[in-house]
């Protein structure tokens, strides 16, 4: 390993790093500091040059967020009681009752914040964390802004427990018309959440490292 | 330049951490979620409900997932899906029903669809209207063979299985008032409900099962009689006009109403069948009347006109109903004179009736008829009551009757002879009883009765009779003043204080004529002496006369003589102080003015004027008849009571009295007009009708 040299061996240039150059740099924060110290002088939030665990935490999340997706798909969403005749929508029941009724917007932005956003987050997180052990075609700046995009979408993927919350609290009619939660909007919620989680947990930093590894 | 920089680097290996150490706490979660997730999935399959298949004629409203089988309102179950069993006859809904409830879902499991309903009795499932339909299941409590395939109803059981009380059989030929749902009152209380009428398979017959709730099904005893309590029934008769109406549910819907007609009704038994009567009154008059449960079927070709005979009317043996008229239907018969058209009435007959044990059967029933028709058995036709005209068949035996059999071989039924009814011109009834009425010596009954009743009159009104009494009592009066009288009553003390006087003046001669009185007076004077002497030769007779005399009147029954008088002028003074002889004119002339009322009231009640009007009045004018009859007793009794009086008047008098013999005839007319007019009382009271009907 040459830890010290400028230049590689084929003479392109070579950044030096602030691992190289023994620093530290807070991810809360940002302030440097050196190399080994414990914790932040200034936020106080936990130093790690690479955080250790954090691919395990990214695949635990991830795990948990697929699982509480699967029940969020198949149970229902809403529960909408019309003069005592109760309809129970899933998710994808409710985007297709949506486009068999003509709101194709609706039902596309239901459907990409429902389907679309959650499924392309499982898979892009996944891809990012196989991406540090296996050679893959994105490059790592590609895949920092896939990271930066997946941390960024994910939330909107709440969108849909948001519909639920107000469309409960807002109609309740009693007899003539009433909309209620279903365990889907839980568990929905808990999955957003969990791979919201789970791309948090995701040291971007090791991404460098794959990259130096597979430089080598 | 070989100096050193710095130290060595040495190759820093950090200490393998175990896999363990190294492990994330965050992995907790997804084990978490993995667990609830695992937990909720066995959950779901073990409580996951147990699949039942329903068939429905028509499945209208289910819709696959969103149905709901309920039990007491409760929802127990969705339907998962609608399809048809083979063939397409049925609806096959499959339902998961839940597992608590499984268990229960045995034979008596029964489902329906509730949907909205409008009938008579109201409207229900209503909130199923906008909710939807739902299948709603009812069955008892207690686990059985569980069943997953059920039949579903048609429509909901008008009793729920597990629903206390008892159900119940009746059975009616008219199940026009009779509607599924059809309340069961008691005492006005809706106490049950009827299910759908169904006919026999014999179609003799309509069978109505029935509920009736728990506490009230002990009411029910053989005591216990139905009738229809549907609609409102409207008589007219003495009594006014009577509108009677039941609840107004069973005005729309029918109804039946129970009670229990008479005391000491023993427990029902199973399948024991109740019938339905028509009304209350039918109900109550048929208490130990029997409804034909197997019917000997006869027929019988009638050649005169049926006119009147209606199906259900009786059969009667010797004036008891043994049976009902079936049918009544017109055949053509081949006889000598061409074709003829015979009216044929079948004849149900109750052979227990008859008298025929149920065992014997119908073989024993065609063997008795055969048997009696040989001793002259046929069947005729009769009316049922005079007024009505309405007809009956009676069997009777009839003496003359032209030989005839009983054809058992006939199709359909056998054949039993009949004969001519004894009505011979049943239309002419009517006039005949006009007739009748007119022929009857109304007017010459009352006439007499008027003219006796005038020469009663009459003689009451005669002043010698009415002066009688007066006389008697004023000569009675003079009879008592002088028997009361002092001086008639002082006669026999005066007589015997002249007696005693006599005797005195006796006793005194007797004691002066002593001796010396006299030797004294003969020696004072001759003359005196002389005299004397002359005097003392007539004293001995006058003596003796004064004796004969005080004997006489000692001898004399002065106090019986008394006592008669006395008794006499007292009886007469009774006689004459009885109410009835003292008030004898005027009770006369109230008797007859009662008697003359009476007739009045016979007169205006317009007998005969009413008997002749109208057919239509002819009971009305046996009514004034029976009414002005019933007067008629009083009227004779107190025409023999008057006559009883006057006879003991008479006999008070004796055979001496002047106006005696005109008297005796006056009363003698009195009589038998009493008579005339008790016996035509009594008669009436006999048969009242006997006026009308003529026999």
């Amino acid at each position: 390993m040459q830890a010290h040299g400028l230049e590689d061996a084929l003479g392109t240039p070579r950044l030096l790093t602030a691992r190289d150059a023994g620093l530290l740099g807070c991810r809360a924060c940002g302030r440097v500091s050196a190399a080994g110290t414990g914790a932040c002088a200034r936020c106080g939030a936990r130093l790690a040059s690479r955080d250790p665990t954090s691919l395990q935490r990214v695949w635990a999340w991830w795990l948990a967020g697929l699982i509480a997706y699967i029940p969020a798909n198949l149970y229902p969403m809403l529960l909408t009681s019309r003069f005592g005749h109760v309809r129970e929508n899933t998710i994808i029941g409710g985007a297709l009752d949506l486009a068999h009724h003509g709101d194709y917007g609706v039902a596309a932005i239901v459907f990409a914040a429902s389907v679309l956003i959650p499924v392309g987050k499982f898979l892009a997180i996944a891809y990012l964390a196989l991406s540090l052990k296996l050679p893959t075609a994105l490059g790592r700046h590609g895949r920092h802004r896939l990271h930066e995009v997946v941390e960024f979408i994910g939330r909107w993927s709440m969108i849909d427990v948001f519909v639920v919350a107000i469309l409960s609290a807002l109609v309740q009619f009693g007899f003539a018309a009433t909309i209620n939660p279903g365990i889907a909007a839980a568990t929905f919620a808990l999955s957003v959440a969990f791979t919201m989680l789970s791309a948090q947990s995701f040291d971007p930093r090791l991404i460098w490292d794959a990259e130096e590894r597979d430089s080598r | 330049m070989t100096e050193p920089t710095g130290p060595a680097d040495y190759a820093i290996e950090e200490r393998r951490r175990s896999f363990w150490r190294n492990l994330s706490p965050v992995w907790l979660v997804p084990i978490l979620a993995i667990a609830v997730s695992l937990v909720i999935a066995w959950q779901a399959y073990s409580e996951r409900g147990v699949e039942v298949e329903i068939s429905f004629p028509n499945a209208a409203g289910v819709v696959a997932g969103e149905t709901t089988i309920r039990y007491r309102d409760v929802a127990i179950g969705t339907v998962e899906k609608v399809g048809f069993s083979e063939g397409l006859s049925e609806v096959r809904v499959t339902a998961r029903i839940d597992k608590e409830v499984a268990p229960y879902l045995d034979e008596d499991a029964a489902f329906w669809v509730v949907r909205p309903e409008v009938s008579a009795r109201g409207i229900t499932g209503l909130n199923t209207v906008l909710s939807g339909v739902y299948i709603e299941g009812d069955w008892d409590g207690t686990p059985g063979a569980a069943k997953v395939r059920f039949e579903g109803l048609e429509r909901a059981p008008l009793t729920r299985p597990g629903r206390p009380g008892t159900k119940i059989t009746l059975r009616t030929e008219d199940a026009r008032q009779i509607s599924a749902g059809a309340p069961i009152l008691f005492r006005g209380i809706e106490v049950g409900v009827l299910e759908a009428p169904r006919l026999t398979l014999n179609g003799n017959s309509i069978v109505v099962d029935g509920f009736i709730d728990a506490p009230h099904d002990r009411r029910l005893d053989t005591a216990t009689r139905f009738w229809d309590a549907s609609g409102f029934s409207v008589s007219f008769g003495a009594g006014g006009l009577s509108l009677d109406v039941d609840s107004l549910s069973s005005l729309v819907s029918g109804g039946l109403v129970f009670d229990s007609i008479y005391e000491g009704g023993e427990p029902i038994g199973p399948g024991y069948v109740f019938e339905i009567y028509p009304d209350e009154a039918t109900a109550r008059r048929t208490a130990f009347a029997r409804a034909i449960a197997d019917p000997v079927s006869l027929s019988v070709a009638f050649t005169e006109s049926v006119d009147g005979l209606l199906p259900g009317a009786d059969v009667r043996y010797g004036g008891l109903r043994v049976g009902q008229v079936g049918s009544i239907s017109a055949r053509i018969e081949e006889g000598r004179g061409g074709p003829a058209v015979q009216l044929v009435a079948k004849l149900d007959i109750d052979p227990v009736l008859l008298g025929l044990s149920g065992s014997a059967g119908k073989e024993g029933s065609y063997d008795f008829f055969e048997n009696a028709v040989a001793h002259g058995l046929r069947a005729r036709l009769a009316t049922e009551s005079l007024l009505s005209g309405s007809l009956v068949v009676e069997l009777a035996e009839v003496p003359d009757a032209a030989r005839a059999a009983f054809d058992r071989t006939s199709e359909p039924y056998p054949t039993l002879p009949s004969a001519p009814s004894n009505l011979p011109d049943f239309t002419a009834t009517a006039e005949g009883v006009l007739e009748r009425i007119n022929e009857l010596p109304i007017e010459e009954v009352l006439e007499q009765a008027v003219r006796t009743m005038r020469s009663i009159e009459a003689f009451a009104a005669d002043d010698g009779l009415r002066e009688v009494p007066g006389a008697a009592a004023a000569l009675i009066g003079e009879a008592r003043a002088l028997v009361a009288d002092p001086e008639t009553r002082a006669i026999p003390g005066e007589i015997r204080a002249a007696v005693a006087e006599l005797r005195g003046v006796v006793a005194g001669l007797e004691e002066s004529r002593a001796v010396e009185r006299l030797s004294a007076a003969l020696e004072s004077a001759d003359l005196v002496a002389r005299n004397l002497a002359e005097a003392s030769g007539q004293v001995p007779a006058l003596v003796e006369e004064l004796r004969a005399v005080a004997a006489k009147a000692n001898s004399l029954p002065a106090e019986d003589l008394m006592a008669a008088a006395t008794r006499l002028l007292d009886s007469a003074d009774a006689l004459i102080g009885t109410e009835g002889a003292r008030d004898l004119p005027p009770a006369l002339a109230g008797a007859l003015a009662e008697i003359r009322t009476t007739l009045a009231a016979l007169n205006a009640g317009d007998v005969v004027a009413n008997a002749n009007a109208t057919m239509e009045s002819a009971r009305d004018a046996a009514d004034s008849v029976a009414a002005a009859a019933e007067g008629l007793p009083a009227l004779s009794a107190r025409l023999e009571a008057l006559v009883a009086r006057s006879e003991a008047l008479i006999g008070a008098y004796g055979d001496r009295s002047s106006f005696n013999s005109e008297t005796l005839s006056a009363l003698r007319e009195i009589k038998d007009a009493a008579r005339a007019v008790s016996q035509l009382a009594r008669a009436l009271e006999r048969n009242p009708n006997s006026i009308i009907l003529g026999r």
